[in-house]
């Protein structure tokens, strides 16, 4: 079904679509696809990707979510990287069963260092935002990734260099210090944070470099992207973003670099949710599909659910440039007689829109007003047709080759899709 | 001493990432396995000799200082109980500082052996409110001696504290301490002036009784004696009755050694008046700590309608004179 091509897996939503399910089977021997690697591309700690498997549960959140099947993790230069929640990941996992897990792992050492000065500056500032909040999970990506912007950030290979690190850590602590002074969010003192960081150095493997070529002459490597499309930094609902590029331009760029082929992977629920503020035109409060392991979030709010929207997933695959494949997960809600629907067009004040128009790569004035045009849309809505693969094939121009039924690994299906 | 804040995320993350890497949690002692016996010694951070004073101390961040040593027994199977605290020392500070049981806890580490047959007798860290008291703890040696004459130096660790610390709480507020020594066995018959001379260094010429040392203790500390289960000790009657003879109700049975550090926060979250023992155990089992509560509940039942400041201890006040010994 892949041939020999890597695997690029992102979500065409606004994130919790089932990537972690996905790449979890993808990983497990039952599959049989050989994959040697998960790489982290994008995000940070921020995600929870759950993987439910033969009755151990996990919300993957650094490690990659093949590990229950103990294929290695590769933290790319590309994730914000942050030690603490991965050393209480790295427990999470022990106590399910998996022997060491640390050893599962290698981090680039250019990844930028996310650390609990963020996390506290992060809160604070959501805290004053008050009801115009960003949906933040308040772990502090966004600060890293800003900070990093003008600031000689801490990176992970400075956890190897002590000294450069204390200083980082300083610089760090001082420039936020008027955003904390009046808050009600602290951090752990700098001694503490370098004693762990050090710590982390040691036991975890921190490569230099590219060492994309090695992980691949090993096997297939799948590339797990956290959030979805339509959160993306330039791609999204701007302002309601996050600070990471979640459509796979990087991944690609990666596989480009050691002249490797990459398969993208889209996944969609089979209806859409969202997680945080920001427009949501077939959102729909009566919607009761139970939901497992998304609950609401201090700063993110409540979790929202909406109907099928083919013109978001359709223009989250026109921001990918175009997918290989599809996924399609939670089918069992569509089983199970709750009354999801479809968008077949937006009305609007400008008419009815039936097509959102990709603009220019980073022009976030196009963003706003898509994010004005979906604030305002009403949905037209329909029935959900009888083969909702056939249908969203058909919407997005792309095979569906996997569908999930349920939240164990067990329920998802293999789909050959019919030649055209 | 005792500045910064802790925090138990990079607590836990250090620890986690130490075991990835091999390396004991009690690293000191695991260094001196490939030293001979007779060499063996105290880390100069834990070593008493020649120590003025350990410090108790207010500070910019911490306002309230709230001064609590807890020293362990290190002989022979006692030594399982050091690592529990170290396991559990976040929960510990959790439910301190979490819970509100209490503002500024500052805590000491100690470690008690037998002065008589052991090279290491006593162990005395610094007051630290931060990561720094892992530290310590790593520092302490677990050297499992013990002379197998049914009594270990408590006295003489005793006699550190009443003379060799000074604390703000106290000098500022007039505010007892807490003091947690957990053990199993009796204290010396005499607190020897050899001892004091060769292991603290004072200049003391004739031994000192034990209740007399006990009752000097008592003006600045609440003492408290923690016996776990897990000697044959737990159920002698003798035991028991040395320490309630000194103590009083502050002599704890703990049925679950597991429970220690559940049981020395809710002791200070019921001294410090800021829980009662139905809602301390309902916050051990808020945090998972339901067989921990289970063992607490038992050993608190006498302490739980003590109210903050009354003294429950056997012993009149000290008259401020040694009670020598001749």
């Amino acid at each position: 079904m892949f041939g020999d091509r890597h695997l690029i897996v992102v979500d065409l939503g606004f994130g919790d679509a089932g990537k972690g399910a996905t790449v979890d089977w993808l990983c497990s021997p039952a599959a049989g696809l050989d994959v040697a690697a998960v790489v982290r591309f994008n995000g940070g700690a921020q995600a929870a990707h759950n993987v439910i498997a033969g009755g151990r549960h996990h919300t993957f959140r650094q490690f990659g979510s093949g590990t229950l099947s103990r294929v290695p993790t590769l933290l790319s230069r590309h994730m914000l990287v942050e030690p603490l929640a991965l050393a209480a990941e790295a427990r999470e996992l022990a106590a399910l069963g998996v022997a060491d897990p640390l050893s599962l792992l290698s981090v680039d050492e250019r990844a930028l260092l996310s650390t609990p000065i963020h996390g506290a500056a992060n809160r604070c500032r959501e805290d004053t935002r008050g009801t115009a909040r960003h949906g933040s999970c308040g772990i502090g990506i966004g600060e890293t990734a800003r900070y990093a912007l003008d600031h000689d950030a801490p990176r992970v290979g400075d956890c190897r260099r002590p000294d450069v690190l204390r200083r980082k850590l300083i610089a760090l602590a001082e420039h936020y210090a008027p955003v904390l002074a009046g808050g009600r969010h602290r951090y752990d003192p700098i001694d503490a944070l370098m004693q762990a960081y050090t710590a982390f150095a040691r036991a975890v493997a921190i490569l230099p470099g590219d060492q994309l070529a090695g992980f691949a002459r090993a096997g297939r490597l799948v590339f797990e992207g956290a959030q979805g499309v339509l959160l993306d930094e330039w791609r999204g609902t701007h302002p309601y973003t996050t600070w990471s590029t979640v459509e796979p331009r990087n991944a690609r760029a990666m596989l480009a670099r050691i002249g490797e082929p990459g398969y993208v992977l889209g996944v969609t629920r089979a209806y859409l949710t969202r997680h945080g503020a920001g427009p949501f035109p077939t959102e729909d409060p009566d919607l009761t599909i139970p939901e497992r392991h998304n609950e609401t979030g201090e700063y993110q709010g409540g979790f929202r659910r909406g109907h099928l929207d083919p013109l978001l997933l359709r223009y989250a695959v026109d921001a990918c440039d175009g997918i290989d494949g599809l996924a399609v997960n939670h089918l069992d809600a569509v089983d199970a007689g709750n009354e999801i629907r479809t968008a077949t067009a937006y009305l609007t004040a400008d008419g009815c829109v039936d097509r959102l128009r990709l603009g220019p790569w980073q022009d976030l004035d196009h963003q706003r007003s898509l994010t004005d045009l979906l604030a305002h849309a009403t949905p037209a809505l329909t029935a959900l047709p009888a083969d909702l693969p056939g249908y969203l094939e058909a919407e997005l121009g792309a095979p569906v080759v996997l569908t999930g039924h349920g939240p164990d690994r067990a329920d998802r299906r293999i789909r050959i899709p019919a030649e055209a | 001493m005792g500045y910064g804040r802790w925090d138990d995320s990079a607590y836990d993350a250090a620890r986690t990432f130490r075991a990835a890497e091999g390396l004991d949690d009690f690293g000191y002692t695991a260094d001196l396995r490939s030293v001979p016996w007779e060499q063996w010694k105290a880390h100069p951070a834990l070593d008493p000799f020649g120590v003025g004073v350990r410090e108790s101390r207010d500070s910019a961040d911490h306002g309230n200082s709230l001064p609590i040593a807890v020293l362990f027994d290190v002989t022979g199977s006692m030594g399982r109980v050091p690592r529990i605290m170290q396991e559990k020392l976040a929960t510990l500070h959790g439910l301190l500082q979490r819970k509100g049981y209490a503002d500024d806890p500052q805590i000491l580490f100690g470690a008690i052996g037998d002065a008589d047959s052991d090279r290491v007798p006593l162990q005395v860290g610094q007051f630290e409110s931060d990561n720094r008291m892992d530290e310590q703890l790593r520092l302490i040696l677990l050297e499992g001696g013990g002379g197998g004459q049914k009594s270990e130096s408590y006295e003489l660790a005793a006699y550190f504290i009443a003379r060799h610390t000074a604390t703000d709480a106290w000098d500022k507020r007039g505010r007892k301490g807490n003091l947690f020594i957990v053990g199993d066995e009796l204290n010396k018959k005499r607190l020897s002036a050899r001892h004091v001379r060769d292991v603290i260094g004072d200049d003391v010429g004739s031994d000192i009784k034990v209740d007399s040392i006990y009752r000097e203790l008592s003006d600045r500390w609440q003492v408290h004696y923690i016996l776990p289960n897990q000697s044959s000790y737990y159920r002698d009657p003798e035991i028991a009755e040395h320490w309630q003879g000194l103590l009083g109700e502050r002599f704890l049975r703990l049925d679950d050694p597991g429970a220690v550090c559940e049981l020395i926060a809710l002791t200070i979250g019921i001294a410090e008046d800021r829980v009662d023992l139905g809602a301390g155990l309902a916050d051990l089992r808020d945090i998972g700590s339901d067989s921990e509560a289970d063992a607490v509940g038992k050993a608190l039942a006498p302490l739980g309608g003590v109210r903050r400041g009354r003294s429950v201890g056997a012993l009149p006040a000290t008259t401020g004179v040694d009670d020598v010994d001749l």
